[in-house]
């Protein structure tokens, strides 16, 4: 199916369940990211998202037909929004449809996981001090000096101290 | 040779604008570039161990040979979602 897996307006719902009904499957997930009002103690009042999309494009692309292949799911289906988002807005829509539930919740969170940890996306948060500090995640290089736990992990993720910089916004 | 260094999430925190123009002694591999990079600032080169390289849409490894021109995205750990 193609659409564009990185968007820059509001994620829908219907626009991704479009088109995917099946009457063999007989389980629907779904999981919706949305933007928090704090981080590790601080008041968080916006997010920005970006992203190098041919190759975040493609590698979602891979990720799906990866994950139905993993889990013997027919349909796998995920967008991300990149840009500026308020608190409560959608970051991520992930969607699977299968026969049965417990498949469709495994490959949902495989689904998300892979997403989160893989595709070249970053996410820099505003809080109301007035700063601002991108979330350190996964590295995604498996030869770099410090690729140990490139990939298929999980773990919270933190802020680097050296990333924190004082912003001054109109 | 001449090529350009694109940067991507926090890395654009420690350059000059989002691209960087470097010039690099022939043969040169994406590792060479990486150790230009690094006499930037030691906080870029604490950040570039983490990085991964792109040219286009494909992932390059450190040992890729490198070409006069060539378009090298800086991909710092991901944190999408």
């Amino acid at each position: 199916m193609d659409f564009n897996r990185i968007q820059t307006t509001p994620l829908s719902l219907d626009a991704l369940l479009a088109g995917t009904e099946s009457p063999e499957c007989g389980a629907l997930t779904v999981f919706s990211g949305t933007v928090r009002d704090h981080h590790e103690g601080r008041s968080v009042l916006r997010l920005k998202y970006t992203s190098h999309v041919p190759l975040a494009e493609r590698m979602i692309r891979e990720i799906e037909r990866a994950t139905c292949a993993k889990f013997d799911v027919p349909l796998c289906r995920v967008v991300h929004r990149i840009g500026e988002l308020g608190i409560g807005e959608s970051a991520i829509l992930a969607i699977v449809r299968s026969g049965h539930r417990a498949e469709a919740f495994a490959a949902l969170k495989y689904l998300v996981d892979q997403v989160k940890h893989r595709v070249p996306i970053w996410k820099e948060e505003f809080y109301a001090d007035g700063s601002s500090a991108f979330v350190t995640g996964c590295c995604i290089a498996d030869d770099a000096d410090d690729a140990s736990h490139a990939g298929d992990h999980d773990h919270a993720h933190h802020h680097h101290a050296a990333h924190t910089h004082a912003h001054t916004e109109a | 040779m001449q090529i350009q260094v694109l940067c991507y999430g926090a890395t654009r925190r420690h350059v000059d604008g989002d691209v960087i123009e470097l010039a690099l002694a022939e043969p040169a591999t994406v590792a060479d570039a990486l150790s230009a990079l690094s006499s930037v600032s030691t906080e870029l080169a604490e950040l570039l161990k983490q990085c991964a390289v792109a040219i286009g849409d494909e992932l390059v490894r450190r040992n890729h040979p490198l070409h006069a021109g060539d378009a090298l995205a800086l991909l710092p750990p991901v944190a999408g979602g």
